[in-house]
Order: structure tokens, then C-alpha cells, then sequence
């Protein structure tokens, strides 16, 4: 997979969250993947379909998810419920589009999916035939790990 | 050729947002998230709302409040917030103007606060996650109860 599909993502992850969460961020190393990977527990994803396809994951545990979505609502939460929910489903939303858009400005042309969310203990994710870059972007709330497993369509 | 006038209006609805006197309604934003409030401004702007001002917290809505009487039109009221709540900063808005149009804008199991504040004198509330038409509806639906 070429890098230059994953810039974009993390230039909008850092400026997405930066205004969403008024924090600091830094980026961890990123890595490569082509085995099943663990994920952390609260997993956000959108597909993408045309000259590229292929899925972004936003994977952060639970407590993560929780503090992100206390902090970008003004609340506090006792639960992951609806609203947490719909907070981090527009996180990935937001990060998503901005992505996108650099990635038309490039001359790259496709759709996306409405994001969806996955929760839950011991998943696991496998990308038959094509291998998921991963980074990891660390700020004071947690970690969320950015995955992206994209393809040129040929 | 005919003139634009001509065609069927289907596409002319006058926005929510615009009186009948052909004024943007004026709406103050109070709200600790900065995300929140903007979701808040996007639907209203979209909608020909005129967004006067922000608030972050209570205290701030009170005296934006103060400021902006009597040109103001609604506010949207956060419950939960730093330094002073929506309940008291609602209570101390009525008390300055008792015919101030307030709504608030509460989290999921809030069903206390919310009572607590419509028996005080907010006009009606809307529960998070936001959704556009939900919005519309309740802030319309006070702006028609002109007393
Ligand atoms: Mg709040």
C-alpha cells in the first residue's frame, strides 16, 4: 500500500482532534500489518470504494472512547450510550471527510460509507490481500490508532 | 422568456430561521463544547438563524444575555457546565427578563434537571445526539408561542 493514501488521514486526524479536543497529540510510529490484528474495543469504520478502496479504522479502548466523547460533548458519561456513540461515529465523520478531501484535491476519485461502530472484547480484524498501515496517534485522554488497509482498483 | 416569477415557487419556503416580519431570529449559544455549540450553529445558520453570540458556561450566558436585551430572540442552554450550571443560569436569566425564550439542551438521564427546568420557565429542551430535525421543530415551535 502506498503512504501517500495515509497522510492525508493523519493530517486530518491531528487537525480534527486538535480543535475537537483542544490537546495535545503526538505521533507514534507507524507500522505495518498483514496478519489478524487485535483491535482495542471501540472501533469506528468507514469504507471507501472507487479508484481506491478499502476501509479507515479508528480503534481506541472503551475508557478512550469515553473521555474523548466527555470532552467533546461537555459531559459526563456513566455508559458508552447513544450519544457517546454518535459522538465518536462523527469523530470518524469529521477526520474522515477532511481526509477525503485532500485525497480528491490529489486527483483520487470515490465514495465512503456512513461510518459504523464496533464495541466489544477480543476482536480481531484480518484485510485479505491487502496489508493495513497503522498509526498510532497518543494524546493525554488515550490512544486511538488509525488503520488504513486501502487498494488501488486495478 | 419567461420570468423567474413564473415558475411554481416549490423551492422559495421561507427559511425557519426568518420572522414573519422578514428578520433572522437572534439566538444565543450557550454551551461548555465547543463542538456542540457549533453543531448548534450550523443547523440554525443553515436555516437563516442569526447566531449573536457564544457563551461557555453560565456565568458567561448571563451577561451575554444582559447585553444583548432586549435584541435577542432565544438561547440554547446547556445543562451541564463549569463555574455555573444551565438550571442557575436559566433561573438568573428569568430573573432579570421573565419573558426570555430559553431551551434546554440536555444529555441522555437528565430527566430531572430537565423537569426542574421547565416547572422554572425554559420553553422546551432537546436531548443530545443532536439531529437537525428535531431541532428545528422545538426552537420553531417556541418562537410561535409569541406571548
Ligand atoms: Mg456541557
Amino acid at each position: 500500500m502506498r503512504v501517500e493514501y495515509i497522510n492525508p488521514f493523519v493530517e486530518a486526524a491531528f487537525s480534527v482532534l486538535k480543535e475537537v479536543l483542544g490537546t495535545e497529540i503526538s505521533r507514534g510510529e507507524l507500522y505495518l500489518k498483514s496478519s489478524s490484528q487485535p483491535m482495542l474495543g471501540t472501533t469506528a469504520i468507514v469504507g471507501l470504494t472507487g479508484d481506491v478502496e478499502g476501509r479507515v479504522l479508528f480503534d481506541m479502548s472503551l475508557q478512550t472512547a469515553l473521555a474523548i466523547a466527555s470532552t467533546m460533548n461537555g459531559e459526563e458519561f456513566k455508559s458508552f450510550d447513544d450519544l457517546a456513540k454518535a459522538t465518536i461515529s462523527e469523530l470518524a465523520n469529521m477526520i474522515t471527510a477532511q481526509a477525503v478531501t485532500k485525497l480528491h484535491d490529489l486527483g483520487f476519485k470515490f465514495d465512503l460509507t456512513p461510518p459504523a461502530l464496533f464495541t466489544g472484547e477480543n476482536m480481531e480484524v484480518l484485510d485479505t490481500d491487502v496489508e493495513a498501515l497503522i498509526v498510532p496517534i497518543d494524546m493525554p485522554l488515550g490512544k486511538i490508532e488509525i488503520n488504513v488497509a486501502v487498494r488501488e482498483r486495478n | 422568456m419567461k420570468a423567474k416569477s413564473d415558475f411554481p415557487s416549490i423551492n422559495e419556503r421561507q427559511p425557519e430561521g426568518i420572522s414573519a416580519e422578514g428578520k433572522a431570529y437572534r439566538v444565543l449559544i450557550v454551551d461548555d463544547s465547543m463542538f456542540v455549540a457549533k453543531q448548534i450553529s450550523q443547523i440554525l445558520t443553515s436555516e437563516g438563524f442569526e447566531i449573536v453570540d457564544t457563551a461557555y458556561d453560565g456565568e458567561e450566558a448571563v451577561e451575554k444575555y444582559k447585553e444583548l436585551y432586549p435584541r435577542i430572540d432565544l438561547v440554547t442552554m446547556d445543562i451541564t457546565m463549569p463555574k455555573m450550571d444551565g438550571v442557575t443560569s436559566l433561573e438568573k436569566i428569568l430573573e432579570f427578563d421573565n419573558e426570555a425564550r430559553v431551551i434546554m439542551i440536555s444529555a441522555l438521564g437528565k430527566q430531572d434537571l430537565v423537569k426542574k427546568s421547565l416547572m422554572i420557565g425554559a420553553k422546551n429542551y432537546i436531548v443530545k445526539p443532536l439531529d437537525r430535525k428535531k431541532v428545528l421543530e422545538r426552537i420553531v415551535m417556541v418562537l410561535k408561542q409569541r406571548s
